[in-house]
C-alpha cells in the first residue's frame, strides 16, 4: 500500500505547513542557542538538521482521536493560553508545595492519604495527557492511572491537595487550554 | 560601583538559592518520616519542582544574560517535564501490581498494636 503524504491528509487538524514550519524554526532556535555562534555554516546546518528533523518526527506526533476520525498535533497550542497557564500552574506549584511541605515537617504528620477518581473525557489526548502531568508535578498529588474512557486515578497526600483535585480547577484550566468542552465529574466512594 | 552590583546581584543569587536548599531538606525530611511508597512519591515532588526552579533561578541570577544561562533554562525545562513523566510510571507500576495503600485506618491499627506491647 501507497504511504500518503502527511500534508495531503485531511483528518489532520490545523495546517500541516504550519505545524512543520513552526517545529522547523523552534528547533532551530534550540540549535542556535546550543551552537552560539552565528557563522553561516552553522546556520545552514542547523536549518537543515532542523528541518530533516521536524519531518522525519511529524508523523510521529499526530495523535489520533478515539474515533479515528481526527489527528492532533501533539505540539500545537495557543502560545498565549499556554503562557497564562504556566504561569497559573506555578503559582499553584507553590502553595502546593508549601502545603506538602507544612504537612511533612509539622510535629504530627498532617496527612490524610486517599485515592480520588474523576472522569474527565476530551478529545484531544494531548489535554489529557497534559492534565496527569500537570498533577503529577503537583506535590500532594501523584496521577496513578487514567484509563481509555477518561477516568482518573489520582493519589492525593493532604485533605487539602484531595480538595484541589475535587474543585475542578485544575480540569477547567486544561479544558480552556486546548478550547475542549468541560467534561467532568467526581467517582464518589471507595473502589 | 561595580563592585557594588556584583554583591548586589550575588546576595538574590544567594537568597534563591538558600530558598531551594530549603525546599531540598523538607523533600529529604518527607522522604524520611513518611510510611509508604506513594506517600514517599508526594515528598520527592517537594525538591523535583520548588527545589530546582529556585535553585536555577539562583544559579541564572548568578550567571546573568549569557549563553549559559540559557542552557540552564532549557535543563530546567527538561526535569520539569520528564520528572513527573518518572513519577507517574512509578506509581503506575505500583498501582496495577497492587501495593498495599496506606492510610490512617492503618494508622490507628499501629496504635492499637503500640498499645498491646506497652501493656
Amino acid at each position: 500500500m501507497e504511504k500518503e503524504c502527511v500534508l495531503k491528509d485531511t483528518k489532520i487538524v490545523g495546517s500541516p505547513i504550519v505545524h512543520l514550519l513552526g517545529m522547523t524554526i523552534v528547533l532551530f532556535a534550540f540549535w542556535m542557542g546550543l551552537a552560539g555562534r552565528t557563522e553561516i555554516k552553522f546556520i545552514i546546518y542547523g536549518l537543515i538538521a532542523a528541518g530533516v528533523a521536524s519531518w522525519i518526527t511529524y508523523p510521529l506526533l499526530l495523535l489520533p482521536n478515539k474515533d479515528g476520525s481526527k489527528k492532533y498535533f501533539a505540539l500545537s497550542i495557543s502560545i498565549p493560553k499556554f503562557i497564562s497557564y504556566v504561569v497559573w500552574l506555578m503559582w499553584q506549584l507553590l502553595l502546593a508545595n508549601l502545603d506538602v511541605m507544612k504537612a511533612t515537617t509539622s510535629e504530627v504528620l498532617d496527612i490524610d492519604p486517599k485515592v480520588v477518581r474523576f472522569y474527565f473525557r476530551v478529545d484531544n489526548p494531548m489535554a489529557a495527557v497534559v492534565l496527569a502531568d500537570s498533577i503529577t508535578l503537583t506535590p500532594g498529588t501523584v496521577t496513578l492511572n487514567v484509563t481509555d474512557d477518561g477516568l482518573f486515578e489520582i493519589h492525593a497526600l493532604t485533605v487539602g491537595a484531595a480538595a484541589g483535585i475535587e474543585d475542578g480547577s485544575f480540569q477547567r484550566k486544561v479544558a480552556d487550554l486546548y478550547g475542549e468542552k468541560l467534561d467532568f465529574e467526581v467517582v464518589e466512594g471507595e473502589e | 560601583m561595580i563592585l557594588y552590583d556584583f554583591a548586589f546581584r550575588e546576595t538574590f543569587a544567594a537568597i534563591f538559592m538558600v530558598a531551594g536548599a530549603i525546599f531540598f531538606i523538607a523533600s529529604a525530611i518527607g522522604m524520611l518520616r513518611l510510611p509508604d511508597f506513594y506517600m514517599r512519591i508526594h515528598a520527592s515532588g517537594n525538591s523535583e519542582t520548588m527545589g530546582c526552579m529556585l535553585s536555577f533561578i539562583g544559579l541564572i541570577i548568578y550567571e546573568g544574560a549569557t549563553l549559559t544561562s540559557l542552557k540552564m533554562a532549557i535543563i530546567f525545562i527538561i526535569v520539569f517535564l520528564a520528572n513527573p513523566i518518572g513519577s507517574h510510571i512509578l506509581s503506575k507500576a505500583a498501582y496495577k501490581s497492587g501495593h498495599k495503600m496506606w492510610t490512617l485506618k492503618d494508622l490507628r491499627k499501629e496504635e492499637d498494636e503500640d498499645a498491646d506491647l506497652h501493656h
